[in-house]
């Protein structure tokens, strides 16, 4: 069947900024980027909605931009959610086959991921994402769906995304409200994840970290699926926030002073002498010792990227081939690999430093968008994978679900 | 070249140390010492309960109690607990030959441990063995009976053994996390306990740069009647003379140092690998002279041992002098003293010592079965009872142990007094802190002496704890300079102790603090919010300000 140009938009209410990518996915595959608007967030802590109106403002204002800038009207967006009350867990459901049964059916094959979907949450969560991570038929690993494979038992590796429901619905409203009809809810670092790691990256395994305003998501692939997956409630805010209870300087200058000074890395030389803020007027506003602003900032950031790897499944680090791909934008602190390094040991990479961070003249490359744009990348292959029973994405995604089956 | 060795002679061999494990309790300890020590002191087990003796690690293994219990325990009665062992005394005396030291270890308050245990001790005294025991006492939700049963026990005990370390169960709080496991808080005060048994062998038979032996380890406990205080600490790294030191004295034994106050005598031993400098030395005695009062005399030893590697160990005796203990009862005696005995559970160490000379007088009274076995066995014994104080030295035995003669009388049998009698008196001229009697009959008087001289019969018992108290007023104005200081300072500290301790019992677990700790701080942009917790860590602070900490 022949495709059509498809457009799809990707909403990130994050907690430094709301941004809606719009973007084209051609006949193709390729992809390319409309428009972006972007504006500065407020109502929004560590992820999570914490003021209504002010978020909606701000959505608002970003869905102006975004429809300005690429001369789409927007009906529909798929949104990234995140917040420390999501957590990805692994679960794994085992059938055997009943005694007159040689291969498998589809039948066998829904049992056991029943089983595998059968995770205990609290009753207040609801699960977002039931990815497949793999089979394995009779102990043997297979990727594609084993149906019709002579086996004595059928096993399924789940990744369970789940989280607490009334915030995720919350979400939702907000987005409802604008209004705006909601594609899909994905997991922020699932989204990112789409974006920052190719095929081969996740087949080598690959630790995606994105450092946001708010909040640290995480996504880990191993041999080309999700391992784990999570978010941990400390972000740029918090280094910000750490700076101005140390130094006594008010949330303004810390911030200018984070972005413009700061230092993540633990080498000495880096932390000799004042840094300095001028004002408009040329005279030094602020003067603060480079080794306690940057033991600040680096102290933050070690304890965050720990808390990471303490998440991470025993011995993941150490099955990471391709490396650990940093984004977002705290991601964009000086010496933040040497520091990453420092606390994996392995290969870093992290984005370019855009030519300017400027929210007026937004760059595509620039990680702050790596979740938006990471979201059309998501839209897009889940609209590729038809092979997927219905259902399993969600009954929404059916609705708009453009080819019949 | 003609290599001379040194001659051993003055040394203690290890084959003549023996440990013994007393009950179910002290097989525990003695299981955890065999897990630990490499020293080779024998292990003996005695037990009334044939399942827990037979499951001991000890070499040596005497069952008590053999037609008396019948391999069964005693049912937590001391009485029992008395009557197996003396059933079994020709194997325990046989066990105990010929020892320059033994360790008793006992958990006091059951049958068989608060039971035995004096006999015990009296037993070894009479083999010529320098007896230390490590007594643990109940915990307080066993209830009253076993505390006084094992109260009793250490009075006795404090009086038959010449040194003494008791270790409240109670105190284990302090050893351990409160959410730490049953089994590691037992273990945690059997591992103190095997630690320091280990420390004392280490001193007495290791041979050192600066000896001491077993005759300053006698003169930092040469007050019979007392506590042992002990504490023993390991460091290395740059800092770790005063981190060993810092360990020593957070031993719960040593409540912080505070109870060296009042010591008059402190053993300190230093043992090191070939890295122990005189720099190490030099810095650890002065901080140790903070908590040591200057008139004390310190005994200093040092010893290189090229198994400590980069360590430094410490390890700090002393004893509650005789003064502090009677001079504080003599205040408390006033008041009604049953309250306090109860009403504070934790603070063993700083009450402890006047305990057993309050309690002693009261228990004797008020029930009535103790006193009437001491005094029934005591009027067939009667004619006895003044030979062995006549025999030896009397200014040395008797002052210092007033309760003891009649007591080790009380227990024995008839046959045997006759042999013990010039054994008791043989350890008395051999070991040299007895021959120094310039130390010890300075402080009793003559006086309460003549009294205990003058009448051994039955009321001797009703007439001494009255007199132990007495003692106190006269000895005040014969040594004034160091009882007027000590006299005072036990009260004061007291006073800080027990608050202290009541402000220690509450803000104790973590979690309190941080609590605390999030209401004060400011927390800037999050100000107002929930507090962000992981692992027990607020996330909103900064680690700049919380790692600091």
């Amino acid at each position: 069947m022949a495709r059509r140009t498809k457009i799809h938009v990707g909403l990130e209410i994050g907690t430094s900024k709301t941004c809606i990518v719009v973007g084209e996915v051609k006949p193709d595959g390729a992809v390319k980027i409309l428009g972006i608007g972007v504006t500065k967030s407020a109502g929004v802590r560590k992820g999570e909605i914490s003021d209504f109106p002010q978020a909606r403002a701000c959505l608002k204002d970003a869905l102006a931009r975004a429809e300005d800038s690429s001369d789409v009207e927007i009906g529909s967006v798929f949104l990234s959610v995140t917040g420390a009350h999501m957590q990805g867990v692994n679960n794994r459901g085992i059938f055997r086959l009943p005694n007159n049964h040689e291969a498998i059916e589809f039948e066998h094959l829904e049992e056991a991921r029943e089983m595998a979907r059968d995770v205990h949450y609290p009753a207040d969560h609801a699960s977002l994402h039931t990815i497949v991570r793999r089979y394995l038929v009779d102990g043997l690993e297979q990727t594609a769906s084993p149906i019709g494979l002579f086996a004595k038992t059928v096993e399924v590796d789940f990744h369970i995304v789940h989280g607490i429901s009334n915030r995720i619905q919350n979400s939702i409203k907000l987005v409802r409200e604008c209004p705006l009809e909601v594609d899909d809810i994905v997991f922020a670092p699932i989204a990112t994840a789409q974006m920052a790691l190719d095929r081969e990256q996740r087949l080598r395994g690959a630790l995606l970290i994105d450092i946001g305003g708010g909040t640290t998501d995480y996504a880990l692939y191993l041999d080309g699926s999700i391992a784990a997956s999570g978010c941990i409630p400390v972000g740029g805010d918090h280094v910000t926030n750490d700076i101005h209870l140390v130094t006594g300087l008010p949330f303004s200058k810390a911030e200018k002073l984070k972005i413009l000074e700061g230092n993540a890395s633990s080498d000495p030389a880096l932390s000799v002498g004042i840094a300095k803020l001028t004002d408009e007027n040329g005279f030094a506003d602020v003067e603060v010792k480079r080794a306690i602003l940057n033991e600040i900032i680096r102290q933050r950031l070690e304890e965050t990227l720990l808390l990471v790897k303490e998440r991470l499944p025993l011995g993941a680090v150490e099955s990471i081939g391709a490396g650990i791909y940093l984004t977002g934008g705290t991601s964009l602190m000086r010496g933040f690999s040497e520091l990453a390094f420092d606390v994996f040991g392995r290969d870093i990479y992290r984005p370019e430093t855009p030519e300017n961070s400027d929210l007026a003249h937004p760059s595509f490359k620039d990680p702050q968008f790596a979740t938006a744009i990471g979201l059309i990348r998501y839209a897009q292959i889940i609209e590729t994978e038809t092979q997927r029973p219905p259902g399993f994405f969600g009954k929404i995604l059916r609705l708009f679900w453009p080819f019949g089956r | 070249m003609i290599s001379y060795s040194r001659d051993p002679k003055q040394e203690i061999p290890t084959s003549s140390v023996k440990i013994l494990g007393l009950g179910g309790a002290g097989a525990n300890m003695l299981e955890r010492i065999a897990l630990d020590s490499q020293e080779g002191a024998q292990l003996v087990s005695l037990n009334t309960d044939m399942r827990t003796l037979s499951a001991s690690l000890a070499k040596e293994k005497i069952q008590l109690g053999i037609t008396l219990t019948k391999g069964l325990g005693t049912g937590g009665d001391p009485e029992l607990g008395q009557r197996a062992v003396l059933e079994a005394e020709a194997e325990v005396r046989n066990v105990l030959k010929d020892q320059k030291i033994v360790f008793l270890c006992v958990g006091l308050g059951g049958g068989t441990g608060s039971g035995a245990a004096p006999i015990i001790a009296r037993i070894a005294r009479e083999e010529g063995a320098f007896v230390i025991v490590f007594a643990t006492m109940p915990f307080l939700f066993e209830g009253s009976r076993r505390r006084e049963q094992a109260e009793t026990a250490l009075n006795q005990l404090a009086v038959l053994s010449n040194a003494l370390v008791t270790f409240d169960n109670n105190r284990m709080g302090e050893l351990v996390l409160a959410k730490q496991g049953i089994h590691e808080a037992f273990g945690a005060a059997d591992k103190m306990i095997s630690e320091s048994i280990k420390a004392v062998i280490r001193l007495v038979v290791r041979p050192g740069l600066i000896h001491v032996g077993l005759d300053e380890l006698i003169t930092a406990l040469r007050t019979t009647r007392s506590r042992c205080l002990f504490g023993s600490g390991i460091a290395d790294g740059k800092d770790r003379a005063s981190k060993a030191l810092r360990n020593a004295l957070s031993s719960p034994l040593l409540d912080q140092g505070a109870l060296l106050k009042d010591a008059q005598s402190v053993l300190v031993h230093l043992s090191g690998g070939e890295s122990l400098t005189l720099f190490d030395i030099e810095l650890l005695m002065q901080s140790l002279q903070k908590h040591v009062p200057d008139q004390a005399q310190l005994l200093f030893g040092a010893a290189i041992d090229s198994s400590m590697g980069d360590n430094l160990s410490i390890t700090l005796i002393s004893s509650l002098p005789e003064e502090a203990l009677v001079s504080s009862p003599s205040t408390t005696q006033s008041t009604p003293t049953t309250k306090p005995v109860k009403h504070i559970p934790r603070p063993v160490e700083p009450p402890e010592p006047k305990r057993p000379i309050l309690k002693l007088p009261e228990k004797i009274i008020t029930e009535p079965r103790q006193p009437k076995l001491i005094d029934d066995i005591f009027n067939d014994q009667e004619n006895v009872a003044p030979k062995p104080t006549a025999v030896q030295t009397p200014e040395l035995e008797l002052p210092a142990k007033p309760v003891a003669p009649p007591h080790q009388i009380a227990i024995e049998p008839v046959v045997k007094s006759d042999i013990p009698l010039p054994e008791v008196a043989r350890p008395e001229t051999y070991e040299r802190p007895f021959a120094e009697p310039e130390l010890i009959p300075t402080q009793p008087p003559q006086a309460s002496i003549a009294k205990h001289e003058a009448r051994p019969e039955p009321p001797i018992i009703a007439s001494s704890p009255p007199a132990q108290v007495e003692q106190p007023n006269p000895e005040i104005p014969v040594v004034p300079v160091q009882n007027e200081p000590s006299a005072p300072l036990p009260r004061e500290p007291k006073v800080d102790l027990a608050s202290s301790f009541q402000l220690k019992i509450d803000p104790k677990n973590p979690a309190d603090q941080d609590e605390l700790s999030f209401k004060k701080t400011p927390r800037g942009r999050f100000e107002g919010e929930n507090p962000n917790v992981l692992d027990g860590e607020d996330l909103d602070l900064p680690p700049f300000l919380r790692k600091k900490k």
